[in-house]
This record gives C-alpha cells, structure tokens and sequence, in this order.
C-alpha cells in the first residue's frame, strides 16, 4: 500500500477516530486505526467494539492495499508535521513509513486481519438535521447518570416519530426532555432506542466541524448508524428499558416564576460555594415578590442572595443540588428562564423562557431534604 | 483536683428484672435469651444458674446441658429499657456527667462533688441506695480515680457491693488480677501474653513498656498504661458524657451452628439491615454507604462496601444493597459463621430525593415510620419484614438505649 495525503487532511479525520479508538484496551488491535486505500481516498476506521467511526480522506493511492497503524502515536507525530503532503507506505511486514520533506519515520504496524470487521449500515430510516440532533444532545448530555451499575441510564433516550425527535435523559435524580418538531423524511414507523452517551458526545464533535449538514440515521437490532457525507459513526445500542419518563413527568406546578438566566446562574454559583462541599446543597425561598437563595457550610462560611420576582404565592422553601440548576442554566441561551415549583417534597421544573416554535425542553430536578 | 470515676453495674440485670415481675424465679438457676432448645445464645445468667458454669454469650443449648433444671425466659426488651431509663433518672441526680455504657452499665465522673455528696465511699452507698430505692434491683459500685480501674473494681465488688481504691493504690489493686479482668484483653490477646509468660496484670507491669511495644504496637503501649490503672487506649481515653459524632451503625450476627443455606444466609442479612435501618431511624441519621462483613468457617473475613446514589434510612433499601454484595461477594459454598451489616457515610438529612422512586420511597417512609410505633410499644419482634419472620435473631438488648447519653454508636 503506498500513498500521499496532505498533512490537515489527514490530522482532522485522525482528530475524530481519537475519542473512538480504546486507551487502555486489552486488545492490542483495537488500539490501532484501519487504513484502507479505495481509488483517490483512504478509509480511516477506528472503533472500541461499543462504538466505531470510518471516514474518508482524499489522497493520491499509487498502490492499493490495507494495514493498521497505532493511532494516537501516528496523530500525535503527524500533527507535528509541517503542512505539506505526506507520503505513506505499507511494507509486507507491517511498518508503515512516512516522508514528509525531510522528516522520515517509521511505526510499527499490525496486520489488518486482526481487525475488526464493522456491521454494515442498513437501509436509511429517515434525514436528521445534524444541528438539531446536535443541539438535542447538548439539552439532555450532562442529566446522563454516571454511575456505570446503571446501565439503562448511562445514555439517552431517542425518539423517532411523525411529529419529530425526541431525546430524554435521566440519571435519577433530575430528567432532560427535549422535543423538537421537524420533518423527518423518510421515516415510515415511530423508531425507540437507548443512545450511549459516548456516541453522543462522539456525534457532538462530527458537528462541530458543519452543522448545518444532513445525518442519514438507520439502525438494526444491535446497532445505530449516523452518517454525515462519508463520514459514519455506528454505536451499539444500550439494552434495557429506559425508565417509563412520561410518568414522573410532572402533570401541572401551581406555582411559576420567571428568571432571568444570567442573574440567577450568577446568583446561584455564588451561593454554591458555601454549600455543603459533598452535597452541594443550597436553599431557595420563594416570597412575595422575592426569591431568596441561600447556603450554609458549617465549615467555609454562609452566603444569600435575593432576586426580584413577581411571586405572589405562599411561602415555600426548596432544597436543590447547585450543580443540577447550574447545568441547565449553562446549557440554554434564552434571556429568561421559568421555574415552576410546588412544594418541598416535589419534583421542581425549569424551562427555557419563550423557547422557539417547534421545540419543548423541560428539566425536571427532584428536591434535596436538607 | 482529684479525678473520681464511679462504675456502676447492674448485679444479672435481666434477670434480676425479670424477678420483680415473677418473684417465683428469685433464687432458681434462671436463663434469660430463649428457650432451652432454641439457637441463641445467653443474654444473662441468674447467680444460681452460673454456678452451674452457665454465663452469658453462652449457646442457649450448652446452658441447658449444664443446667436442665434452668427456667428459660426469652426477655422483655421493653422492661429492661425502662428499667435503664429509671436508673440513668437517679445517677443523673447525682452527676450531670453520665455516659450508659450498655443497658445495664453506666460511669459516673463524681469528680469534685465531695461537698455535695461526701467522701468516695460515702458517696458511693448513696448512690447505692439510691438506685435500690428506685428500682429494687441490686448493683455493684467501683470508685476509683480512672474510668478502667473502676470499671475493674465493680467487677471485685461483686455482688451487691461497694468497693474503692484509693488514688495512688490502683497498680497494687490490679497486679494480682488476671490479666484477663483488663478491659480489652480477650481470648487473643490473653493468648499472646501467656505465651511470653504473662499472666497476672502485675506481671505486665513489670515489663518495659518498650518491649510491649515491639510485640503490639501502639496496643502494648496502652496496655503498659492499663496495667499502671491509666485510662489508655481507644474509648477509655475520652472523657465521661462527651458525645462523638457516629461515624457508622452496625450489626453482626455469628450463627450458632456454620452455613451454607442460601436463604438462612440472606435472611439474617435482611434482618441485620432491618436493625441497623431501626437504629438510623432513632439517631436520626441516614446512610450513604452499606458494607458487608462475612466471615467464614476458616475465620476468613472479607468485607465489601458500596455507596447509594442517596442516603436512606430504610430496611428495604439497606437490605438490597447488602444482599447485592453478597450475592457478589459468596461463593455459594463455603460454610459462613459471621455476617455483619454496616451503614456508614452518615448525615443527618436523607438529602437528594430521588425522582424515578420517590412514590415508591415515600410510602417506605411512612410504612417504616409506622413500624417504629409498632415496635415501640410491643417490642421489636411484633412486626418485621415478610423474609425475617421467625429468623430466631434475638434483638440485641445489651445496648445502650438510644435515648441516654452513652456510648456513640460503635466507630469503625
């Protein structure tokens, strides 16, 4: 196998095989990507068993042929590279070397045999904006439980219907709903599955390059296929059922307030550093025409601060973990934020204040007893 | 000033209880943990049936071989509790420094109340008095200037006495004892220093404190230190009434007899989850971590822990994670002979509610919280979770009631 790609070509679909390919893998193989010349381009191919990525770099093949190469050892040498073509050669025992101007190296290899073979990408189901998928995963990624014993919880849910998308996230203790009403085209019959988080974070960055791109999105018994141009990425799906969602939904708050985002994330971070240090606890009292939120530390001191509100309900006070409250706060760009509430022991809500037509966020955080 | 530390032990406390509620046992052999033929173990001996050899902690079946002609009673946990209550109510009268060791055993700091109650023994008959008075029942006395030499001199004023060493004279009191009588030194230890040919507390007291040191560690230091009648090492060293802060609730469980019955196994487990969530409940504490503690027929001891996503106070949900992490951690085969529950990582809120469960969590809360009146007023064994009914797992009444000022649950 002999080629010649251009160094930024080669670097930026490197970049994306990264966060595919295993770091501490007791497979030797899947350490390594697949290279794969196919007339003027190369196919790049990493994946971890769980996840895997292929795409396409434009190149010169003088000689077709395929091998494997370490990736990050190969990204991190060709990164260092000055911006000229590189030339590469796979010899019949495995090492791979490269010119570029005066720079020579050589890596060692490993036999494509070992390498294993991807499922091959069904029949497409429907056209997904990838900014809107993008933006959905953005709205639901951080409520994803990190906790690895709860495995239906460890990604997302997806929702493929007539009306458009939906994502639901949850680790227990809050919930991220959002809708957004798109055309699918394509889409013959509603499409449900479990999303594991590192695909979503791994479709996070194939958008960051162009969002305003199409995803064709197909899926099997075992696997979900997004592919954008020539790029593909395919996960296997999480098994389980996700938590019946629409049922901890909370039907109606008696009580609403209205925030502005900047002023009560402001507010609420620095309050948050007089919280407890593990439960990251603070209060909030809501009276009348005012919001009041406060913390306590036995140890690092005590912190309130208080935001005009129109409130003219009863008094109610509200323990919450900051941390949750911040993440939503930091995820939306609208100028107001609603939260509704009911008492105490209830699940609280906030929502993006005059969210755009066509899209429902919701973020449901259960209460601390503090 | 002069450090006055009076020990204060009830002479066969359950038993002696028992005997105002059926004067017709007083002077019989009387065994009070079960019936004769029942797993169990002796929670206390009358003075009649010890001198067949039966003692506490003993197996019920053992006892009634040495003693056939024993009555057996199972125990009113409820009446010794009051009775508890009743005598912390007296020696609080004489000291508001008052720490209830166990149920049935408590240390006075009466230091510098000599013009309030008189000279060490005088002090020591009142108080005496006192709790006859109030209880009917009999005690021993120990008055000595450290926690340890009183709580070995009680033991020497047994039964019914008063005894007091006076300060300066506590090594010469403890030399001829075995040194078995020393607070802390068990079968192991006893074991060890018989090996290098110690026996009696003043054959430890002769020794350099250095050469203790090289075969215990820190333990012989304290051990030096106890021998002379110093307050060392580990509780002994705090100070009467001060309250530290729990740092875990457990309990444990050694099976009469090893098993490798599944379901006796898990059982057991979910019975000890039920008594250590009881106990969160009255300390009002939640906890964020459960450890598993096993120990099998070699004496082999894992222990395994994990910790919730919350904290709970709550028999169920302790029970799920404990009988998780057996079921991870046994075998299936090997005979156990001990299993130990642990809540740990305490707080005093339950904090973070959880979404998907609360309904679920809140009718446990409200479930448990009735089960609490339940037992409390008629006993723990009135109402229990469908998997422990007639477990034979006596409720531990050597405790401290949670109400008294007292021994914190036990740290880690």
């Amino acid at each position: 196998m002999e080629f010649s790609v251009s160094k930024s070509d080669l670097v930026r679909e490197l970049g994306l095989t990264q966060g595919v390919v295993e770091r501490k893998t007791t497979i030797p193989i899947l350490s390594n990507i697949l290279v794969e010349t196919d007339h003027d381009q190369v196919w790049i191919t990493a994946t971890d068993l769980e996840l895997g990525i292929r795409c396409a770099c434009p190149a010169r093949v003088k000689k077709e042929g395929a091998g494997t190469i370490p990736a990050r050892k190969l990204l991190d040498y060709v990164r260092l590279l000055p911006d000229a073509d590189v030339q590469v050669k796979l010899a019949e025992n495995q090492w791979a070397s490269f010119i570029c101007g005066r720079s020579r190296t050589r890596i060692a290899g490993m036999s494509r045999e070992s390498f294993p073979e991807l499922p091959a990408m069904p029949e497409v189901l429907a056209e997904i904006p990838l900014s809107v998928l993008s933006q959905m995963i953005a709205s639901t990624i951080f409520a994803i439980s990190a906790e690895e014993s709860r495995f239906t919880l460890n990604g997302a849910l997806l929702l493929l219907k007539d009306t458009g998308l939906v994502m639901v996230s949850t680790d227990g203790h809050r919930l991220a709903l959002i809708e957004k009403h798109v055309a699918l085209p394509g889409l013959t019959a509603v499409f449900r599955a479990l999303l594991p988080r590192k695909a979503m974070s791994e479709i996070q960055k194939l958008a960051s390059d162009d969002p305003g791109k199409k995803i064709e999105f197909s899926g099997n018994d075992n696997h979900l296929f997004f592919k954008i141009d020539k790029r593909l990425l395919l996960s296997r799906k999480l098994t389980g059922n996700f938590p019946d969602y629409e049922r901890v939904l909370p039907k109606e708050h008696p009580h609403t307030l209205v925030l502005q985002r900047e002023e009560f994330k402001s507010a609420i971070e620095r309050v948050a550093q007089f919280a407890d240090e593990r439960s990251k606890a603070i209060r909030m009292k809501m009276l009348k025409g005012e919001l009041k939120i406060y913390s306590s530390g036995s140890e690092t001191g005590e912190s309130e601060e208080t935001l005009p509100v129109e409130y003219s309900g009863p008094e109610v006070e509200i323990g919450f973990n900051a941390l949750y409250l911040l993440d939503f706060l930091r995820s939306v760009d609208q100028a107001e934020v609603e939260l509704h509430f009911k008492d105490a022991n209830s699940a609280g809500e906030m929502r993006p204040h005059g969210a755009p037509a066509g899209t429902i966020y919701r973020y449901v955080v259960m209460p601390m007893r503090i | 000033m002069q450090r006055l530390v009076c020990h204060v032990d009830m002479d066969a406390f359950f038993v002696s209880v028992e005997e105002l509620f059926d004067p017709t046992l007083k002077g019989k052999p009387v065994v009070v943990g079960g019936q004769a033929g029942q797993r169990g173990v002796v929670a206390a001996a009358s003075y009649a049936a010890r001198k067949y050899g039966v003692h506490s902690a003993m197996p019920l079946r053992t006892a009634a071989r040495l003693c056939p002609q024993a009555t057996f009673v199972d125990g009113h946990p409820a009446r010794y509790r009051e009775y508890s209550k009743k005598i912390f109510a007296v020696l609080n009268r004489f000291s508001p420094l008052v720490e209830m060791a166990s149920i049935d055993e408590a240390y006075v700091d009466l230091t510098g109340t000599e013009r309030l109650h008189g000279p060490p023994l005088r002090a020591g008959h009142a108080l005496h008095e006192a709790i006859c008075k109030a209880t009917s029942l009999n005690c021993s006395l120990g008055l000595a200037s450290s926690r340890l030499v009183a709580k070995v001199t009680s033991d020497q004023a047994k039964p019914n006495g008063v005894l007091y060493i006076l300060p300066g004279q506590e090594a010469r009191f403890l030399a001829p004892l075995d040194v078995r009588k020393i607070p802390g030194v068990g079968r192991k230890t006893e074991a060890a220093l018989r090996r290098l040919g110690i026996r009696y507390v003043g054959d430890l007291g002769k020794l350099a404190e250095s050469f203790l040191a090289s075969h215990f560690g820190r333990w012989g230091l304290a051990l030096a230190g106890k021998a002379r009648g110093e307050d060392a090492g580990g509780w002994f060293d705090s100070p009467i009434g001060s309250h530290e802060a729990a740092k875990s609730i457990s309990h444990e469980h050694t099976f009469g007899e090893d098993t490798a019955d599944a379901v006796q196994l898990e059982t057991t487990l979910t019975k000890l989850s039920e008594m250590v969530a009881k106990r969160l409940r009255e300390h009002r504490l939640y906890a964020r971590t459960i450890q598993l503690k096993l120990r099998d027929e070699d004496f082999e001891t894992t222990t395994r822990a994990c910790t919730l996503d919350h904290a709970t106070q709550l028999d169920a949900q302790i029970a799920a994670a404990v009988i998780g992490l057996f079921r991870k951690a046994w075998n299936g085969k090997t005979p156990i002979r001990l299993l130990g529950v642990y809540g740990g990582s305490l707080q005093q809120e339950e904090g973070q509610m959880n979404l998907l469960e609360e309904p679920r969590t809140a009718r446990l809360r409200q479930t448990f919280r009735s089960v609490d009146h339940i037992r409390n007023r008629f006993g723990d064994a009135s109402i229990s979770l469908a998997k422990t009914l007639n477990n034979g797992i006596r409720e531990r009444v050597h405790e401290n009631p949670y109400d008294l000022p007292g021994k914190a649950p036990e740290g880690k």
